[in-house]
């Protein structure tokens, strides 16, 4: 049987997950948009207590804030390798879980932007993209990715960039004043 | 048998992963994401963050097969908590979290500057007695009193405004020499005359030495640079170099060696990046030579930011007897100097 650790810190909340051929044996949050590092480390400490050896992680890779999302792929990656297990990266979006078969969701992006996609009969159609969420119709918001979901994306995907889908801030010098 | 100690480094543009059993050097793999900063004209904190994440595996299992080691051989992990850029800290922290937790070995959260006295002792033995400490890099240029590389570091002064690394940087600028603007200086000082130019030392009135005798001040040289240039439009640039470099230089001596004297300690560490200048190595010789002081600096290739100064200090601190980090701890952009470790 799989028995796999889930990670997100694409937004505000570090979410670890334990699922056990496809049952949540352990699913906790911590929320707060600067404490991804040491959170992760303190869930997962707690979430391996109790569980059999860990045969896969899966973390999601973005969009998300670029600081908090970097520190779960990296804990993911460095973990599987001490445990020499697979990884999979997938897509934070579409790991959340809305009860209709087609709508858009959203998290926030910072900057007064927002990271969202759409999805049609469960299946993203649109994005991920960032906007300003005035050129974005009837998303939802305030919506978190569910970890059940977010290993069941394993099977489907394999994404191995992060998604940032912004470019760093930065001018050379050449083009300054 | 002396435990494994896989270092990380991670505080600036370098993803450096060194590998020690006891104090023998196994693995020091470095990469750097210099040249995406290079048009820039200095590091670009996202951007180091990107390439940290890139990086971190590939230079992983570099070290590991470079050491001939399998990863279940390595005892802790020790990684850089601070100073540094906050977003490039937090890969190496998670990075070293997910590592430790993978293994089931415990995490050793150290401070940047400390490892990079400690990797002295990789190639020298470990002085016995206290020793002075000149740590200068692009982002720090501190005078410390080391009392033990585990646990006892006093801050005798620092930088008031530029570290002197960052003067080399700017002044490279200046100078159209590139970055980093260390090395570059370096080389074109070999042709110049480093007394063409008599450039200020700052910091070193005698009001100075009264009131902070052990801090440094690079702004006003890398004023009077600039003024130099404006008013010698057909200036000799080797020579400006060179004379930049020889009053940099100068100071940093200067202010060492009269902490040795002050504190009665015979021994001086130079590390970080800018120790890997050939005039200060030679200059430093020369005058420690002269006052009976003994000099350890690193090779010039562990002095630039790298793991197995991580993993040097880490070592050091377990067979010290020293706890690891207890339980989940942040990247610590301002870690004091003093702090040793988390």
């Amino acid at each position: 049987m799989s028995i796999s650790l889930a990670i997100d810190t694409s937004t505000s909340r570090t979410i670890v997950g334990i699922i056990e051929g496809g049952q949540v044996t352990f699913e906790e949050f911590h929320d707060g948009a600067t404490d991804h590092g040491r959170a992760l480390s303190e869930l997962v400490a707690k979430a391996l207590k109790t569980c059999p050896p860990v045969t896969h992680v899966v973390v999601g890779m973005g969009p998300g804030p670029f600081t908090g999302l970097r520190a779960g792929i990296s804990f993911a990656h460095t973990f599987a390798l001490a445990r020499d297990i697979p990884v999979v990266g997938v897509c934070s979006l579409d790991a959340i879980a809305i009860q209709e078969s087609s709508y858009t969701v959203a998290v926030d992006a910072r900057r007064k932007e927002i990271y969202w996609a759409r999805y049609e009969n469960g299946t993203r159609v649109d994005g991920p993209h960032v906007s300003k969420p005035d050129q974005v119709d009837g998303f939802i918001f305030g919506v978190y990715p569910d970890m059940k979901k977010l290993v069941a994306l394993a099977d489907t995907q394999s994404v191995t960039e992060p998604m940032y889908l912004r470019r760093p801030d930065a001018v050379p010098t050449a083009e300054r004043r | 048998m002396q435990p494994i100690v896989l270092g990380i480094e991670t505080s600036c543009d370098e993803t450096a992963i060194g590998i020690v059993r006891g104090r023998t050097l196994l693995a020091n793999v470095i990469a750097s994401s210099v040249d995406e900063h290079a048009r820039f004209g200095g590091v670009v904190p996202e951007i180091a963050s990107r390439a940290h994440l890139e990086a971190m595996l590939p230079a992983i299992e570099r070290a590991v097969a470079e050491s001939q080691i399998s990863l279940r051989d390595i005892d802790a992990v020790a990684v850089t908590a601070g100073p540094g850029l906050v977003g490039a800290l937090l890969v190496g922290v998670a990075s070293a979290s997910g590592l430790a937790q993978g293994l089931g070995r415990p995490l050793y959260g150290v401070n940047h500057l400390a490892a990079h006295i400690s990797v002295d002792y990789l190639t020298h033995d470990q002085p016995t007695r206290p020793t002075i400490a000149l740590l200068v890099s692009g982002g720090h240029s501190s005078l410390l009193q080391v009392n033990d590389i585990t646990g006892s570091i006093t801050k005798l002064g620092a930088t008031m405004d530029d570290a002197a690394g960052e003067a080399f940087d700017k002044i490279a600028r200046i100078l159209q020499l590139g970055f980093p603007g260390g090395p570059a200086i370096d080389r074109d000082a070999q042709s110049g005359s480093a007394s063409a130019i008599d450039f200020p030392r700052g910091l070193t009135t005698t009001n100075d030495w009264a009131t902070r005798p052990y801090d440094f001040s690079f702004s006003g040289l890398k004023t009077a640079v600039a003024r130099y240039l404006e008013s010698a439009p057909k200036y000799v640039r080797a020579d400006v170099a060179a004379s930049f470099q020889e009053a940099v230089v100068d100071v940093l001596l200067l202010k060492s060696l009269a902490a040795c004297k002050a504190t009665g300690i015979d021994s001086l560490v130079i590390a970080g990046g800018v120790a890997a200048n050939s005039r200060l190595r030679a200059v430093a010789t020369e005058r420690c030579a002269k006052a009976g002081i003994e000099l350890r600096i690193p090779k010039p290739d562990l002095c630039t930011d790298n793991g197995a100064m991580v993993a040097a200090l880490g070592s050091l601190m377990l067979s010290a007897g020293k706890p690891a980090t207890r339980g989940a701890f942040d990247a610590d952009s301002s870690l004091p100097v003093e702090q040793v470790s988390l």
